[in-house]
Parts: C-alpha cells; structure tokens; sequence
C-alpha cells in the first residue's frame, strides 16, 4: 500500500470530524476542503466522498452554508460549523481520542509468533 | 474561470451534472438545483488544477455521487421514490385508458357488425367495476358513445399501486426515521 493510501473503510467514520474541524479553521467550498485535505497528506480522499458528506452534515445542522460571489468564476457555497457542528467536533474528538488510545494499547504490544503444537 | 477551460472539458463537467442531476429527482427542487450548481462549480475549479479527466475520476461515477447526495439527504435505509411512483402512475394510467377505450370501441363494433343501420341506445357495463356504464346512441348505423372511463375502484387500485411502488410511506419523515 503506498505510503498516503488508507483504508476508506477506516476514514469513513472520522470524515465528518475531520470536515468539522477543517470548516472551524477556516469557511471552505467543496473543491477547497479536499484540497486542504490532500495537503494533509489524504490524498486518495475523492471529492465525491467529500461533496455529500458535507450535504449531510449541512442537513444534520451541523454547517451552515452561504454563497460568496467568486471573482473568477460562479458563486461558491462556503461552509462553516454551527454551534451544534462544534459541539459534534467536540464530541468527536473526544471519542475519537478515546478509541485511538485503546486501540493503540492493543495493536502496539508486540506479537509473539504462534507456537506450534506438538513440539 | 469556466472561460478558460477548453469547450471539450466544459461539455463533459456538463454531461456529469446532467447525469446527476436526472438522478437527483427525488431531492425537493432547491436542493437539486443548490446541488448541480455546486458540483458544477467544484469540477470547473478542479478541472483547472488538475485537469478535466482527473477531476471527473476523482468526482466518481454520476451514479455513486447521487447516491452519496440521496442518502446525506434521506439516510441510508430504504427510501421513497418520486420518480417511479410517476412513472408507474403515467403508464398505468395509459394502459388502462387504452384498454377501456379499446372494450368501448369493441361493444359498439359488435353491434355495428350485427345491425348495421342500428338505431336506439344502448347501455353496455363495460369492464365490470373498474369501469363506469358506457351509452351508446346509434343512428342508422352511426355510433356516438359517452362514459366508460374509470370507476373509483380503479382511481383506488391507481393511487393504491403509486403508493406501492414509489414506496411513498417512506416519504413520511417520522416513518423514515424508523
């Protein structure tokens, strides 16, 4: 696996906490979050995994979204967090933090290899 | 920005949102335009930094990303759909309609057939409760007919089969939820 792939499987579930937090860094339009989120090292995040999840969390109440008129172009959608969307990403975080440190526990003991029976 | 992009590139963003856009039917009307707009908006800026092919790939199938948009919008489990439910509707209707006028047309070819130069009126049931009397006046011959279309009974087992098949219960935000 290349050194910027991940398991979709195992970012699908923190996406929406990540999506959070880029928003209450800074407001973004959909192709600017998944820029940012390749420049941090999420490269094989497809922009059309990021697009709906972004809708959801727009009808979860989560963002709020409003539309800013581009210089160079059509209007863009911006997103930013609601109160409920940075009470989500807290909640996130700590839940997140939480199954990282019990996972961490188990898979950084090392493995012994399996004795073989009969010997 | 959309000016700079070369025609080719503009018109196969465009065919993606297309595509999307017939799949997004089911999402109230605002939010499949807000949508498309959106989409197109994000491929234009895409295609630019990395090319109209790339940004079409990493956007996915039209099909995936409606479902992404249906299910942000829905939630994953079974939903409803308006289109079927139109679609199944249009075309019951039709074939129905067809096949009342056809069992009108042939009472009176019948008739016509065993007197020709009939005279009188006629009342004929028709397809027996799915569709109303039909009255037929004959002058020599001639043959003016009115009723015939669908009784109640059949307007129920319409709206019955619409709702069947657009699964419309799910359209019920508190059923959904369940």
């Amino acid at each position: 696996m290349p050194e910027n792939s991940h398991d979709p499987q195992l970012l699908k579930g923190i996406l929406s906490v990540l999506l959070l937090h880029l928003l209450a860094e800074e407001e973004s339009y959909g192709y600017d979050v998944v820029r940012r989120l390749h420049e941090m090292g999420l490269t094989d995040v497809l922009d059309g995994t990021v697009y709906p999840a972004l809708a959801r969390l727009e009808r979860g109440g989560r963002i709020t979204a409003r539309l800013v008129a581009s210089t160079s172009g059509p209007a863009r959608k911006y997103y930013r967090p609601t109160p409920a969307g940075y009470a989500a990403l807290s909640e996130g975080i700590a839940s997140w933090e939480g199954l990282v440190a019990i996972v961490s526990r188990r898979l950084l003991q090392p493995v012994n290899p399996p004795s073989t029976k009969g010997n | 920005m959309s000016a700079t992009l070369p025609l080719l590139d503009r018109l196969r963003i465009e065919r993606l949102v297309w595509s999307l856009d017939q799949q997004l039917y089911d999402l109230p009307r605002a939010t499949r335009i807000s949508t498309r707009r959106e989409v197109r908006t994000n491929l234009t800026e895409a295609a630019q930094e990395v090319g109209a092919s790339q940004a079409i790939r990493n956007v996915g199938s039209s099909r995936q990303l409606a479902e992404g948009y249906l299910t942000a919008r829905f939630g994953d489990g079974p939903r409803h759909s308006w289109i079927a439910a139109v679609v199944f509707l249009m075309t019951a209707t039709l074939v129905a309609t067809s096949l009342f006028t056809e069992i009108a047309l042939a009472y009176a070819r019948g008739v016509s057939n065993a007197a020709p130069h009939m005279t009188g009126t006629l009342t004929y049931d028709g397809l027996r409760y799915f569709q109303n009397h039909v009255t037929y006046t004959f002058t020599d011959g001639h043959e003016t007919h009115v009723g015939g279309g669908f009784s109640v009974a059949t307007w129920l087992l319409l709206l019955f089969g619409t709702i069947l098949v657009g699964r419309l219960w799910r359209a019920i935000p508190a059923l959904r939820r369940r």
